[in-house]
């Protein structure tokens, strides 16, 4: 199985997708409410995939990539973004952000672009 | 597994998280109204908490919701984003708040599973109408676009220098001639050159999948390692994002070269998310032939000036702790039904413990070992019923802040200065006593407000401060907690309410005989009012009665007292929990009934000389000078029984704040634990006025009848 760490400070997004993903086999291993808390998880947890939340407080997720980068240059982390933020998701992707999901999402492309991404080599 | 009822969890953490963010809101505009101020956190916050509740409330599929939370969402960008020098606080608050109450609302439908349908037309419009006025005030001192487009700052410190330089680089490009973009760390090796293979590839994206033109930007990113010239059409993925509809209409098209081979480059393409099509064909050398319109690619020189924002960004966060963060891990939320469930069980245990230590089967036996084990299994139950007790106990802090809010309403609309104050806020409560406080509370101040506060001038005449002051206290007395709405206005006026109460034929007693008190309290009867006109706010008559109902239904009661012109004071005492009591069971024939331990004062068996009748005939007791009214519950539950002399049962002295009486049962039985259970609904629908305040089920089996003292005792004013 497919695990990931969810990173969102909505606790209701996290569980939408903890929902979406577990419904379609995949493990989450964890839940991080900000950058730092996401950074620490990944870094305890070693997730195959991690969705990202890019406006979150303390620090956000455009904050914590490059760190989660840092650490883990093979890091697969896919951004999690709203409509209307597409300059954003560019600097994450130049970042090192492998994909992205924008809200609100589907289920079908939620699970398709982690189970890509997870693939990449 | 959750799986079950994710739906449900899903829309109950909604409710829960929009809810608590709604509360947030409210509080950080309130305080900024104050100081007339808005800071950068504030406007961050604010931003951030909109930006969540629309895509929530996108994905839950309230779009009326999610399109205003976007509206405001936009005005706090554009103010995050270009600080405008002179921002209206007052209008800002009005906007923002008239937003939050149309969320409520909206909120509230979703609870109660009503169509979420609210329009906010007419709001979203005064809002857009604020935007403009900000943005042409602000005109003059912008040099950036005020385009939706996030730009590259994405937390919120003083970086005015900053894209200023992007900004120039981004204009730069495009006066130098277009060339082929070479990467900087592939050096061509100056003699024999390593096979290079030029490669065009077009890629189409399934349909749906959003920003194409950022899929393409992923392409060209992760292109830079192998290829080491390419150019692309269309170029502007980066800055326009209209580029999206192209890519979607004529897919993106790349010309690299490259050392790879067909198959390395297929398998590189076939990589990209979403991919609907590839078509890939290696091409004759283009040196020479540019074949579509060159565009230097700015990818480069951006990033390195976007590494410096965040070393910035990051060196200015260096020094900020986050202690907030720390803060959070030792809380987490509980589904408060799962705290019911936890509730109950612990419930069960008590009564099965009881089951257990006073079963039948044990009577007389001579058990030291047991009886031992049983009180400590009697006491490790105990610290477990006080800790989920405590686990349920919740600050009053939430419920007596939302007060902030109505008193600013309210003292806006009536033109009057009033100033909240709040003191024991981290008093705790049970959280299902919390639900049935709120509402009290609001029309107990809105209350204050309106027929308390006097006006300014008024008040300054009578050498009053200019601001009324309502004090909301609350603390713990005994196994109660008294919650104190008190304001510094007009008081009472006993003339007004006798007269009122006289009209309405509500006057139980003649009035030489009523105290003060008495006369006061007639305002909790149903029907009362003494104001003239009603207003929005009160006057109906109907608010005092159903706070008092309210109360009762906790298992509280409310009082009032009052100073003509200087002021009143209203008391709600609520019982900490309802849940568990320490109770003592009593005998009366085959049946049995627990009184709870609060309010016995004393139980004693009486002598026959020291029973009295007064004019009507009612018996009463006296006990070191003083008459006590009898009740004999053979009598009121008209339970058949051996013992009516008094001198073969007992007397048990209860009492509910100034009313004492005695009551007459056969025997007592023991104190224990109580998990009080409600009446069935047919016994209630049976009897109204039944004098209980519930049942349980006892050690032996038997079901007890839990007497409600207070009601009790008034039976004995008639």
């Amino acid at each position: 199985m497919i695990r990931v760490l969810i990173v969102d400070d909505a606790a209701f997004m996290r569980l939408a997708i903890k929902n979406m993903l577990q419904n379609n086999g995949f493990e989450v291993v964890g839940e991080a409410a900000n950058g730092l808390e996401g950074l620490e998880s990944y870094k305890h947890l070693q997730p195959d995939v991690v969705t990202m939340d890019i406006t979150m407080p303390e620090m956000s997720g455009l904050d914590a990539l490059p760190e989660i980068m840092k650490f883990d240059p093979k890091a697969k982390v896919v951004m999690v973004s709203a409509m209307g933020q597409e300059s954003m998701v560019r600097q994450a992707v130049a970042l090192g952000a492998k994909s992205f999901i924008i809200k609100p999402f589907k289920e079908d492309v939620v699970v398709k672009t982690l189970n890509q991404v997870n693939a990449l080599k | 597994m959750a799986g079950n009822y994710s739906n449900e969890s899903m829309l109950d953490l909604y409710i829960f998280e929009t809810s608590n963010l709604l509360e947030q809101l409210e509080h950080s505009i309130l305080a900024s109204e104050k100081s007339n101020h808005i800071s950068k956190d504030d406007v961050n916050e604010i931003f951030r908490i909109m930006h969540t509740i629309k895509g929530s409330s996108a994905m839950m599929l309230f779009d009326n919701i999610a399109s205003l939370a976007h509206s405001i969402e936009d005005l706090f960008y554009f103010i995050r984003e270009n600080n405008p020098r002179e921002v209206d606080c007052s209008a800002l608050s009005d906007i923002v708040l008239e937003g939050v109450d149309f969320l409520k609302v909206e909120l509230e439908k979703v609870k109660a599973k009503d169509p979420v349908d609210g329009d906010a037309q007419r709001l979203k419009e005064t809002i857009a109408d604020f935007l403009n006025k900000l943005k042409l005030q602000n005109s003059s001192a912008e040099k950036v676009s005020t385009s939706r487009k996030e730009t590259k700052k994405n937390s919120v410190e003083d970086l005015k220098d900053i894209p200023e330089d992007i900004e120039e680089i981004t204009e730069k490009i495009p006066e130098e001639k277009p060339r082929y973009y070479i990467a900087p760390n592939i050096t061509e090796p100056p003699a024999a050159l390593s096979k290079k293979n030029w490669y065009k590839a077009v890629i189409f994206y399934q349909d749906g999948c959003e920003m194409e033109n950022i899929r393409a930007y992923t392409v060209i990113h992760n292109l830079k390692e192998i290829a080491d010239k390419y150019i692309f059409t269309p170029e502007d993925i980066i800055e326009n994002d209209l580029s999206a509809q192209v890519i979607k209409e004529q897919g993106f098209t790349v010309v690299l070269r490259t050392d790879k081979s067909y198959e390395e480059m297929h398998e590189f393409f076939m990589q990209t998310i979403f991919l609907r099509e590839l078509k890939l064909e290696q091409i004759e050398d283009q040196e020479d032939e540019p074949v579509m319109n060159q565009y230097e690619n700015a990818l480069t020189p951006q990033i390195p000036v976007l590494q410096t924002v965040e070393k910035e960004e990051k060196a200015e966060k260096e020094g900020q702790p986050s202690s907030s963060s720390s803060a959070q891990q030792s809380i987490i939320s509980v589904n408060v039904v799962k705290l019911d469930r936890l509730m109950d069980l612990v419930g069960e245990m008590v009564i099965a413990e009881a089951m257990v230590t006073q079963n039948p089967d044990l009577k007389g036996l001579q058990l030291d070992n047991f009886f031992k084990a049983a009180r400590q299994l009697g006491k490790i139950t105990g610290e477990l019923q006080d800790m989920v007790m405590a686990i349920r106990m919740v600050p009053l802090s939430t419920t007596f802040h939302k007060m902030h809010r109505i008193v600013r309403d309210m003292s806006k609309k009536l033109n009057k200065e009033v100033r909240l104050e709040i003191i024991g806020e981290e008093t705790e409560v049970d959280k299902n006593i919390i639900e049935h406080i709120s509402d009290p509370l609001m029309h107990l101040i809105r209350n204050a407000i309106d027929h308390g506060i006097e006006a300014a001038a008024e008040r300054v005449a009578a050498e009053k401060s200019k601001a009324g002051t309502i004090t909301l206290e609350a603390k713990n007395a005994g196994s109660d907690v008294l919650i104190i709405v008190r304001d510094d206005g007009k008081g009472l006026n006993k003339e007004k309410i006798l007269r009122r109460a006289r009209q309405n034929g509500l006057l139980a007693k003649s009035e030489q005989e009523m105290s003060d008190r008495e006369v006061f309290n007639l305002i909790f009867l149903p029907g009362f009012s003494t104001k003239e006109n009603i207003t929005e706010f009160s006057g109906r008559g109907v608010g005092m009665d159903v706070v008092s109902k309210n109360i009762q239904t906790v298992g509280g009661s409310v009082s009032v007292d009052s100073v003509e012109g200087t002021g009143t004071t209203i008391t709600m005492k609520i019982p900490l929990t309802l849940a568990i009591i320490g109770g003592m069971n009593i005998k009366v024939g085959n049946s049995r009934y627990t009184i709870p331990t609060v309010s016995i004062r004393e139980s004693f068996r009486p002598k026959e000389s020291d029973i009295i009748r007064d004019p009507d005939g009612n018996e009463m007791i006296m006990v070191r000078g003083e008459c006590y009214p009898v009740i004999r519950l053979h009598t009121l539950y008209k339970v058949k029984t051996e013992v009516t002399e008094f001198s073969q049962g007992i007397f048990i002295m209860v009492e509910d704040e100034e009313k004492s009486c005695c009551i007459f049962a056969d025997e007592l039985l023991g104190e224990q634990q109580v998990v009080v259970k409600a009446l069935p609904y047919y016994i209630q629908n049976l009897k109204k006025d039944n004098e209980l305040g519930g049942c349980t089920l006892l050690g032996d089996g038997n079901i007890s009848l839990i007497l409600d003292i207070q009601s009790i005792t008034r039976l004995v004013k008639k």
